[in-house]
């Protein structure tokens, strides 16, 4: 019925754990883990491990991230850390720091 | 606002502290703090262990923890709560349950969130007036409103000390009885088996 938005204007401090999707345009720190799929909108900052079944970012992001499907960095993104999926696109724009770990 | 409102989901799980200036949604669950600027709303499905700070409080879930509100405190219907609640309006709905301490009046608002000048320049400017246009909502406030009034001299001065005693007493009260009758009569035991050995 509601999936999760973290809206922009607010930052959580901690773990942030759900069954569905999640959609985040504010401030994360700690931990985000999804079944489904993460979007860090433009805009948005995140610190934290992602862990999630498909992971799109138009924002900035630091952590370590491990997806079941697919990850995609999208123009504008900006990402430092670890990134394990299936899956990888980084879109042209998108800055990008760390080892990509795609499942063959 | 619906684009900026910040919805935890009924499968998600957040724990640790939510802070910001906007409102909150919860139909999950939520284990640590909210403190933020707008209105917080848990939906009937929301379950929260948290202190919640914000301007307008509405409850229809189950919260474990204070509330406070900047403006008002609102328990709808098949709402649970076990905390106390602080705002200058707060309104219990019939079928809500509440355990814990209520203020409705002044003390919400000395305490709102970013209102602390406005609320100190009006209450010492007229604490009967404010106290008149209030028929608080909830029997347990209209003593304390009036006894602002009567002292009229420093009306934040008292407030503070009638909170934290009020605050107090259920939970030291039971701590305190036990030690004072103990000691003696260990003591006239003691003296007595000594005797009776004695002789």
């Amino acid at each position: 019925m509601a999936s999760t938005v973290i809206g922009a204007g607010i930052t959580i401090e901690g773990e942030i754990t759900t069954e569905e999707d999640i959609v985040v345009a504010g401030t994360v720190r700690g931990k985000l883990s999804a079944k489904e799929a993460v979007t860090i909108e433009s805009g948005a900052t995140v610190e934290a491990d992602v862990q999630s079944g498909s992971l799109a970012v138009a924002g900035t992001l630091t952590g370590n991230v491990t997806a079941g499907d697919r990850v995609d960095l999208q123009s504008g993104a900006r990402v430092v850390g670890n990134v394990k999926a299936a899956r990888v696109t980084i879109a042209d724009g998108a800055q990008f720091k760390g080892n990509v770990d795609m499942d063959v | 606002m619906a684009d900026n409102t910040t919805v935890i989901g009924h499968a998600a799980r957040v724990r640790g502290r939510l802070t910001g200036e906007v409102s909150v949604s919860v139909h999950g669950f939520v284990e640590g703090e909210i403190t933020v600027e707008g209105d917080v709303t848990v939906e009937s499905s929301g379950i929260v262990d948290a202190t919640i700070r914000g301007r307008r409080l509405v409850i229809r879930g189950a919260v474990r923890g204070d509330l406070v509100g900047g403006e008002s405190v609102g328990l709808a219907e098949g709402a649970r709560v076990v905390g106390d609640i602080r705002a200058p309006r707060v309104a219990i709905a019939q079928g809500a349950l509440a355990r814990g301490a209520v203020e409705a009046g002044g003390e919400g608002e000395a305490s709102a969130v970013g209102a602390r000048s406005q609320s100190a320049a009006r209450t010492a400017a007229s604490p009967a007036s404010r106290g008149a246009p209030l028929p608080a909502k909830v029997v347990a406030s209209s003593p304390v409103v009036r006894a602002t009034a009567k002292l009229e001299v420093a009306a934040p001065v008292p407030i503070g000390p009638a909170t934290s005693s009020a605050e107090a007493k259920p939970s030291h009260a039971p701590a305190r009885r036990p030690p004072p009758p103990v000691v003696p009569i260990l003591k006239k035991a003691k003296g007595q088996v000594l005797k009776k050995k004695e002789r």
